[in-house]
């Protein structure tokens, strides 16, 4: 069996709280690269590719997993220490699929060749993965997608399209809902297929978004032949276990640490601009800023749920809802507030200091739209939680 | 299964929350509350004999009054199982905001009296201390009602508004100014120069005027006076405020429950109402609300309980939840309305009894925006530190 030279057999859920978080921090605030702190971009491979190896090299790259595969093991409640300390220092994300998808996908429903082969791959910031699941037919109703993938000896012979793919261009490698049963229902014919995107047929094209920058791909499929022990589970599962990866990871969706941070900046933004002066800006701040706590409120209910090992329900939903229009709702405001500058690009020099409105505004937009677009949480919620009939 | 305090005391408001839910639900069925309404005072003696029976006009009282000494949690259950009946009785006015004045004034022989008389069910008190119309200009250290020493005695001159009970309360503490600051009076009902104007509120139920004309009392019904008595009235104001707040989630829920119910059950166009896209997302948005009151209000009971010694920190608390509960039962009660469509409007029906306490809980002591205005006062220092 590999073992990765950078697991460590530190029992971290045997630490304190409180001595776990200090050694957290003390790491984030002395090694992250400063200028990455609070990107409000997705980084690319070229800028936080360091970082990421750096976290391999500690130990730390794959807090989720279990220290057998070279993770750190981390209980829930240390593990919602551990994206705490980060969304605190501003800690950047560094492209994760492979830690946050492919581990615990290969390590719950892969076998021992795929374990083996990939993980201390994926540890070692050697593969980089990306999600192959939206197509261009296929975005909220992703069930429906309809790439394509048929038995050809020992091979699948892969065709379709993939779309809204998030980094792509650095990947190395993309795990993909594939149909391998045109006939059965369409929830029934899905199969959960890895592929190496050196593969002939496999071509990626960037997507320019509104911001100006290239945060996700088209990936296009013709004709690539990928062994068929890349299958991961069995034959037409991939539904079950795409939605068996739904851990209790989406309650991040729902952090308040984007909001607060935007709040920060309109703060900030109205300080310079001496709009506390303003009883009509005052009040429309203060709600915002009520929103802002209560969002707080919310989400400490659901980790104190994660916190006593609870499975999280449908009822979630409503944290990614309240989280990314509360976002929205701030984006507005810092849009509104500077005024005649709300259509300049970039950082706007303010009596005072630097404000950027329109990067916000351009960030809150795919919020509501990505992981279940906000129409399709509401519909979940209103089955689910409210029981209304459909 | 392991007991632990805090499992224990779970279980504990569990059993409570289920008697007073069956309670509440036996005693006061929603024909008592639509009876109530608009009969002086609005709410029934003998009904509050029965809550002083179960022990519950004394739930926050000291031991050493006759009381229970329970905490927040408990009587948040109490309050909450008889708003979902739209209770009429003033329990929060007269066991939360006075019962706490009285507490947290020097303690007297006057106030030990009415504390235990107050847990006996035997004595209404209730708390007078705003004046402006709107209530935008009220602080709980300001009055201008005027309070004068002569000899031996008192005098009071000035008005008072919004006082809840406005019928049937026993008596008053009625803020006023003198020259240590502010003071806090007991008034009685029956007081030569007391003048109660009570008008009848969305609900049916009352709220008062006070005309203070020449009220001479005993110096021994000065309760409290200088920052003892701000910082007691300011802290019963804010235990109030999310007392206040746990009604309003009462409130909340059932009115959301009813028109899940409906939603479920009303058909047209061939179908229930319920499966129709846009009305399932409104419905959502007020699930929304219901779960962020509910956090909120959870933590500030908590805060309460805690007895955190940071008075600036509870008010702030306060005030944010009582704009969000404020906001929420308004947003609930007319969405409510709208997704049952005409005969949400009819007096008939049951909702209208949830939206019209809903208007009374939502303004009394200070709507939403007025909260967000006193939260933003209270947190402005702490924003200006925080970028210095």
């Amino acid at each position: 069996m590999n073992t990765s030279s950078t697991s460590t057999s530190t029992d971290w859920n045997a630490l304190d709280n409180a001595s776990f978080r200090a050694t957290l921090r003390e790491f984030f605030e002395t090694r992250f690269p400063g200028e990455w702190r609070y990107p409000q971009r997705r980084l690319r491979w070229s800028e936080i590719g360091p970082w990421y190896l750096a976290l391999s090299k500690q130990g730390w790259v794959a807090p989720n997993w279990p220290s057998q595969y070279g993770g750190m093991g981390l209980s829930p409640e240390k593990l919602i220490i551990f994206i705490e300390e980060q969304e605190r220092w501003g800690v950047a994300r560094a492209p994760d699929m492979g830690i946050t998808m492919v581990g615990p996908l290969l390590i719950n429903h892969g076998n021992e060749a795929q374990r083996a082969y990939y993980l201390p791959r994926i540890i070692a910031g050697e593969h980089i993965w990306c999600q192959g699941y939206s197509e261009p037919n296929s975005g909220s109703d992703l069930a429906s997608l309809r790439t394509e993938a048929v038995v050809d000896g020992d091979d699948f012979i892969v065709n379709g399209q993939k779309t809204w793919t998030t980094l792509a261009q650095d990947a190395t490698h993309i795990f993909l809902l594939v149909r391998t049963d045109k006939s059965a229902k369409k929830q029934e014919g899905i199969s959960f297929l890895l592929a190496d995107m050196k593969t002939p047929g496999i071509t990626v094209r960037p997507i320019r978004n509104i911001a100006g920058s290239e945060d996700f791909c088209e990936v296009f499929l013709e004709n690539v032949r990928v062994p068929r022990t890349s299958i991961v589970g069995e034959l037409n599962k991939g539904w079950t276990i795409a939605k068996a990866l739904l851990g209790f990871e989406r309650i991040f969706l729902g952090s308040p640490k984007q909001s607060q941070y935007a709040l920060a900046r309109v703060q900030e933004a109205a300080q310079r601009l001496g709009l506390f002066e303003d009883t009509g800006f005052v009040d429309r701040y203060t709600k915002l800023a009520l929103d802002v706590a209560d969002l707080g409120a919310l989400y400490g209910r659901f980790i104190d749920q994660v916190k006593r090992g609870e499975t999280l329900g449908p009822d979630v939903s409503m944290l990614k809802l309240f989280a990314t229009e509360t976002y929205s709702r701030l984006a507005d405001l810092l849009v509104d507030v500077v005024g005649a500058s709300g259509a300049l690009p970039g950082p706007i020099a303010l009596p005072g200091g630097k404000t950027d409105a329109l990067t916000t505004f351009y960030n809150a937009r795919p919020a509501t739209i990505y992981g279940g677009s906000n129409e399709v949480q509401r519909n979940i919620l209103a089955a689910s939680v409210l029981k209304l009939p459909s | 299964m392991t007991t632990t305090p805090d499992s224990e005391h779970a279980e504990q408001l569990n059993m409570l929350r289920e008697s007073a839910l069956s309670f509440a639900a036996k005693e006061s069925p929603l024909t008592r509350a639509r009876a109530q309404r608009r009969q002086t005072p609005g709410f029934e003696r003998r009904f509050w004999t029965a809550l002083a029976e179960q022990g519950w006009t004394g739930l926050l009282v000291p031991e050493t009054m006759g009381g229970y000494e329970q905490g927040f949690a408990e009587m948040a259950e109490v309050v909450a199982a008889l708003a979902t009946q739209v209770a009429p009785e003033p329990v929060v006015p007269v066991l939360v905001f006075a019962g706490r004045l009285l507490t947290h004034a020097a303690p007297s022989e006057l106030a030990t009296r009415l504390l235990t008389e107050m847990a006996e069910g035997r004595t209404l008190p209730a708390v007078a201390w705003q004046e402006d119309i709107t209530g935008a200009k009220d602080r709980p250290g300001q009055a201008a009602t005027r309070l004068e020493r002569q000899g031996d005695s008192l005098l009071l001159n000035g008005n008072k508004r919004h006082v809840r009970p406005g019928a049937g309360a026993d008596g008053y503490i009625v803020s006023a100014t003198d020259p240590n600051g502010l003071a806090l009076v007991w008034v009685p009902a029956d007081a030569a120069g007391l003048v109660v104007n009570s008008q009848a509120l969305a609900d049916g139920s009352y709220a008062a005027e006070l005309d203070l004309n020449q009220v001479r009392l005993p110096a021994s019904h000065l309760m409290a006076e200088g920052p003892g008595a701000v910082a007691a009235l300011t802290r019963a104001y804010d235990e109030t405020l999310i007392m206040t707040s746990v009604e309003l989630l009462a409130l909340v829920r059932s009115m959301l429950s009813m028109t899940q119910d409906y939603l479920r059950t009303r058909v047209q166009f061939g179908k229930p109402i319920g499966s129709f896209q846009s009305l399932q997302h409104r419905a959502v948005d007020l699930l929304i609300q219901q779960e962020l009151t509910a956090s909120v209000v959870t933590q500030a009971v908590a805060l309460l309980d805690a007895q955190d010694g940071d008075a600036t920190a509870r008010s702030a608390m306060a005030s944010r939840v009582k704009s969000r509960a404020s906001d929420a039962g308004l947003q609930v009660a007319r969405e409510a309305v709208q997704l049952h469509g005409a005969i949400g409007v009819t007096d008939e029906y049951d909702l209208g009894l949830y939206l019209q306490r809903a208007l009374v809980l939502a303004t009394w002591l200070g709507n939403g925006t007025q909260q967000r205005r006193r939260y933003a006062d209270l947190t402005r220092n702490a924003t200006a530190q925080e970028h210095a």
